[in-house]
């Protein structure tokens, strides 16, 4: 650093933002909590600790309902983050009668519940009150995470008309993933499981289920507080932070019989794209998705890489196939609009618009 | 316009800070991505696990003597709400497909009555047809009992009319 550079800085110098700065640093854990989840919307169905949302539109223009589910180890708010960001409120601007199954947070009497029951027992019955609350005779699902995986498996063994599925950050395949190596073989070789802690446990607590994606993607991880404290002084920064911030560190519970299977039938067995996989007996052949089939991988996801998502693409025989690519991470990517407006431009060709219907 | 760009330490430190934390993380995946790491874990999970199940045995041990619930009891309850639930979902589906058979049938009837509606209106079309006809009958003979009666008048001879 030459002596005018140093010059520049201490002529440049301002107090007044430095104070602002480290003010909002120092104080941002005593800073209310950022508001989410600010869609107006309505209870639609609840069951257990699930809750069915619509949203409605103030106009509608599609007459495809479409129904939201997330992964099983996030909150709902995910999806409805911030007015002007939020993914929701951008589908019900476009005209979409937004619906969301929020799986609520397990307790531990739900540590019993596996994947089977969240396929048939809730994302089943929600499909078919989204189908009676909106009158409408097909769907579109979208599915984010863990949240895809499931609404995958549904639509191969769905008796009802699926007409649209997107996936996005979905892991199909665990050959693939970013978990390291030996990680994987060891649970393969039997060296490593985590049935008796699952036994002892029976629900899975949130922290447990933060660490372990902290452990597979970044175990140090200081670059969030770092970037605030480069940009504290700066208020919509602050907010936006806070915001990302929330998302991922509040994770929820898992049930204890849902994670066995996550852990020994798809990341240890990879018994999905196999099709090896069964729901209440009957067999999950991927072949079977008939739906028109949207796939949207984050070119920065360190946690469910596009080759996780892809064979999806592959394995499904719907005869509309579409891979996209954002550039974002695995959270990023529901933090801004741009998934939103991908979603839209894919899905408003395949909704049945009222206007050229009428 | 000059192309330098003001210096700033907080930027600097950013770049620096994410370098040495990837830096970091992939040591830290380097070191941990072997057998022992994973035999390791394996012990610190089955101890953890040991120690979690002698805590919960206690724990429902003195529950049991203190007479006061434990988890697993509330547990219990709280799955009987849900068992109900789920009953009065169930209904709700048999209600639901009642419901809609019976607007099926309401439909059904309608066009049935709609049908009947059909008949009523041809049959009195066809009785107001059999009344004119009737009527047309009994003009029709009528007239021709008028024209017996021209007829047999005009066949009657004329008297002194050849003379």
């Amino acid at each position: 650093m030459s002596t005018n550079s140093l010059i520049d800085l201490f002529s440049s110098f301002d107090y007044k933002k430095e104070q602002k700065r480290w003010n909002r640093f120092c104080n941002i854990l005593n800073e209310p909590e950022p508001k989410v989840g600010q869609t107006p919307r309505k209870v639609v169905w609840q069951k257990n600790k699930t809750t069915l949302w619509h949203y409605p539109p103030e106009e509608k223009k599609h007459e495809v309902p479409v129904l939201l589910v997330y992964s099983l180890f996030n909150k709902s708010f995910i999806f409805d983050l911030a007015p002007g960001t939020s993914i929701i409120e951008a589908l019900v601007k476009a005209g979409y009668d937004v619906y969301l199954l929020d799986w609520g947070i397990p307790g531990y009497e739900d540590k019993g519940i596996t994947f089977d029951d969240y396929i048939v027992d809730y994302l089943q019955k929600g499909v078919r009150r989204v189908l009676r609350h909106s009158h409408a005779d097909e769907i579109s699902i979208i599915g984010y995470c863990i949240g895809g995986t499931i609404a995958s498996m549904y639509t191969a063994i769905a008796d009802e008309a699926v007409k649209n599925l997107i996936v996005a950050a979905v892991p199909i395949d665990f050959s693939v993933s970013a978990v390291p190596v030996e990680w994987i073989e060891g649970l393969r070789n039997g060296i490593f499981s985590m049935d008796r802690l699952i036994d002892v446990y029976g629900l899975i607590p949130s922290n447990y289920v933060g660490g372990l994606f902290q452990a597979v993607s970044s175990p140090i991880n200081n670059s969030p507080y770092i970037t605030l404290l480069n940009r504290a002084h700066d208020d919509k920064f602050v907010e936006k932070w806070q915001r990302m911030n929330k998302w991922t560190n509040e994770h929820v519970p898992v049930t204890g019989e849902a994670f066995r299977q996550f852990i020994n039938d798809l990341l240890k067995d990879n018994k999905l794209i196999k099709g090896e996989m069964t729901v209440r007996g009957e067999k999950v052949d991927l072949a079977k998705i008939k739906s028109n089939l949207l796939v949207i991988s984050s070119k920065k996801d360190h946690l469910v890489p596009k080759e996780q998502s892809l064979p999806l693409l592959d394995r499904g025989s719907s005869e509309d196939k579409t891979s996209k690519f954002v550039d974002a991470g695995h959270v990023s990517l529901t933090l801004t609009s741009q998934f939103a407006t991908l979603i839209d431009s894919w899905l408003s060709e395949r909704s049945r618009s009222l206007q050229t219907t009428k | 316009m000059s192309d330098q760009r003001t210096f700033d330490p907080y930027d600097t430190f950013k770049k620096l800070s994410i370098q040495w934390e990837q830096r970091m993380n992939d040591m830290i995946h380097l070191c941990t991505n072997n057998n022992d790491f994973i035999k390791y874990a394996k012990m610190s999970s089955d101890s953890n696990a040991g120690y979690v199940e002698w805590l919960r045995k206690n724990q429902e041990m003195l529950a049991n003597q203190l007479n006061v619930p434990t988890k697993n009891d509330l547990a219990n309850v709280a799955k009987l709400s849900i068992q109900t639930q789920e009953k009065l979902d169930s209904l709700e589906e048999q209600i639901w497909n009642l419901s809609d058979s019976a607007a099926r049938t309401n439909k059904e009837i309608v066009s049935v009555v709609e049908v009947l509606h059909e008949v009523v209106k041809m049959t009195q079309q066809l009785k107001t047809q059999h009344e004119e006809t009737k009527e047309e009958l009994a003009e029709l003979k009528r007239l021709l009992a008028e024209k017996q009666t021209t007829t047999k008048n005009t066949r009657k001879p004329v008297t002194g009319g050849t003379k």
